[in-house]
């Protein structure tokens, strides 16, 4: 966990530092790029994200070297958050993404910015990530 | 008071204006097709009526509820008044303007139409002038006609409501678009109805708020308000009824205050607008609605929606400036609302949303209840701002250069 710990402290502290909302939409807007994206084509129900107020869709998978998460929203904001989201998880073993608290999140002070509707859409798709990996588990 | 020479103090009186928010930026507040703010006059009447003649109304003896009784039912008149009802007319207290369709629904369709019939709705309806026709249809084996908009001129095709009208039991029409601002042609909407046979019922939440209704000129059968959107309180409207509705209408909803006997065997009700009134009524609402009508009838209303007019044709032209936005209405027109409904190219309307919340501006996004409308107009979401009259220009440019800004950084 230490070494994921540390990417995502990095990304905290980052935010952080922001001068004010409008720069950490920026960032989010920068970090929405470097997901490795799930084209439009790919969206189907099954990848849909319920409870988004935009069209947010993932693809969970765990192979050799661990978690790994392909999405992508018509939402940058969202789109921004899931590539948070992946950074913080990427490599995990199923029962450590089960156990992952999406409090990181709070810390970088970005929920604060958003809505309670856009906050749930976060956790929403935080959940249901945790869902795949406890399928994953049996 | 004149709307022109003092706007300040029109403004002054709206404290939540002066609002400043966790951000540290002053609120503009550009969603008031959503909900209007209220004036002091509104809140020390609900304040006062809480502090000191809170009472049931009706049966009781008792000074305080007397008092409460009087208010109550000036409001009613102050409703009736305000929209011009003729003499014979009702008006039945609602939660709103959703509540009030839905009244009509059940309170008169349920029992006047007959399987087979049709209801006439139009593609610009919010859902809450569909999903009740939808249900009442549905349980009655009922046919529903869809009137086209147009999406290039963002009117209702007037030929097909013309061609659709023809054997339909009743038209059920938005006054003004809550997407587009787009006014209908309501009067004659009514004629051709009348015409052909059919009732029809207006959805005023938006119009009410911007020009005063008369029900006698509109001459409709139905006109479906709401308080919220024209100052007043949340949680109260009205399903205003012509002459000769009320003996074809059946109560939807039975308990204490409706009735004049009850036995084990049956219950006989009453013959007023208690009728469809049961249980305790919204009386500090009533009397918050009762106030804002008494505030409102002192506004210049001519003036105040030229004013909103021309802050909203200020963001329009505004908006239509910066690369990738399209703006959604025709706002060339002088009877459009104070709603400007805009997409950006790329950038995804919550994202915009949220970055103008940001700057303290306070916008609507999504599909705005209008889904048909949406489809109609190939999007699934816009954002949405809408003007009011205690608005001012220093604000609508400030939300311009907002949009400006955001498409400049983000786009």
């Amino acid at each position: 966990m230490s070494k994921w710990s540390e990417k995502i402290q990095e990304i905290i502290d980052d935010f952080s530092e922001a001068l004010d909302q409008m720069e950490r939409y920026e960032m989010l807007f920068e970090y929405a790029e470097e997901i490795d994206e799930l084209d439009s084509s790919e969206w189907t129900n099954n990848t849909r994200v319920v409870g988004c107020q935009s069209e947010a869709h993932i693809v969970v998978e765990f192979g050799e070297n661990g978690f790994h998460l392909r999405g992508s929203s018509d939402s940058q904001i969202i789109q921004g958050l899931m590539a948070i989201t992946a950074i913080a998880l990427e490599g995990l073993t199923p029962e450590e993404v089960t156990g992952f608290s999406p409090n990181f999140v709070s810390e970088m002070k970005v929920l604060e910015t958003l809505t309670p509707n856009r906050a749930n859409g976060f956790l929403n798709m935080f959940l249901r990530i945790q869902d795949d990996a406890r399928e994953m588990l049996g | 008071m004149s709307l022109n020479s003092n706007m300040d103090e029109v403004r002054s009186q709206f404290p939540i204006l002066e609002r400043v928010l966790p951000s540290g930026k002053k609120l503009i507040y550009l969603d008031n097709a959503a909900t209007s703010q209220k004036p002091e006059a509104v809140i020390n009447a609900m304040n006062d009526y809480y502090t000191n003649y809170n009472s049931n109304v009706h049966r009781a003896v008792h000074t305080l509820s007397g008092e409460a009784t009087e208010a109550f039912e000036l409001a009613r008149k102050s409703v009736a008044n305000w929209f011009g009802l003729p003499s014979g007319g009702m008006v039945l207290f609602t939660s709103g303007t959703t509540d009030a369709l839905n009244l009509c629904a059940l309170g008169w369709a349920k029992v006047n139409l007959s399987s087979g019939d049709s209801i006439l709705l139009t593609e610009m309806e919010h859902h809450s002038n569909i999903v009740p026709w939808q249900m009442l249809a549905k349980e009655k084996n009922l046919e529903l006609r869809w009137v086209n908009v147009d999406s290039e001129t963002y009117q209702l095709d007037l030929e097909d409501y013309k061609s659709k009208i023809n054997g339909v039991k009743l038209a059920c029409i938005i006054h003004t678009s809550n997407v587009l601002g787009t006014r209908n042609p309501v009067e004659e909407l009514v004629k051709i109805a009348h015409d052909s046979g059919a009732k029809i019922i207006l959805d005023c939440a938006q119009a009410a708020a911007h020009e005063k209704l008369d029900m006698k000129e509109i001459n409709a059968d139905f006109l479906a308000v709401t308080s919220h959107k024209m100052c007043g309180p949340t949680g109260i409207g009205a399903l205003l009824i012509s002459p000769g509705i009320f003996e074809e209408m059946e109560p939807v909803i039975g308990g204490g205050d409706m009735i004049t006997e009850v036995f084990k065997e049956y219950s006989n009700y009453q013959e007023n607008e208690h009728k469809f009134e049961a249980g305790t009524p919204r009386i500090a609402e009533a009397i918050g609605w009762s106030a804002a009508i008494n505030w409102m009838d002192e506004l210049d209303m001519k003036a105040a929606h030229q004013h909103t007019l021309n802050l909203a044709k200020n963001a329009a032209e505004g908006l239509k400036k910066i690369s990738g936005i399209k703006v959604y209405g025709d706002h060339s027109k002088d009877d459009i609302s104070g709603v400007v409904s805009f997409l950006h190219e790329t950038l995804h309307a919550e994202d915009i949303a949220h970055m103008l919340d940001s700057m303290g501006i306070a916008v609507r996004t999504g599909h705005h209840c209008a889904q048909p409308l949406m489809r109609r107009l190939g999007v699934t979401a816009t954002n949405r701002a809408s003007f009011y009259f205690y608005n001012t220009m220093e604000e609508s440019n400030a939300f311009i250069d907002a949009v400006k800004s955001i498409v400049e950084r983000f786009a």
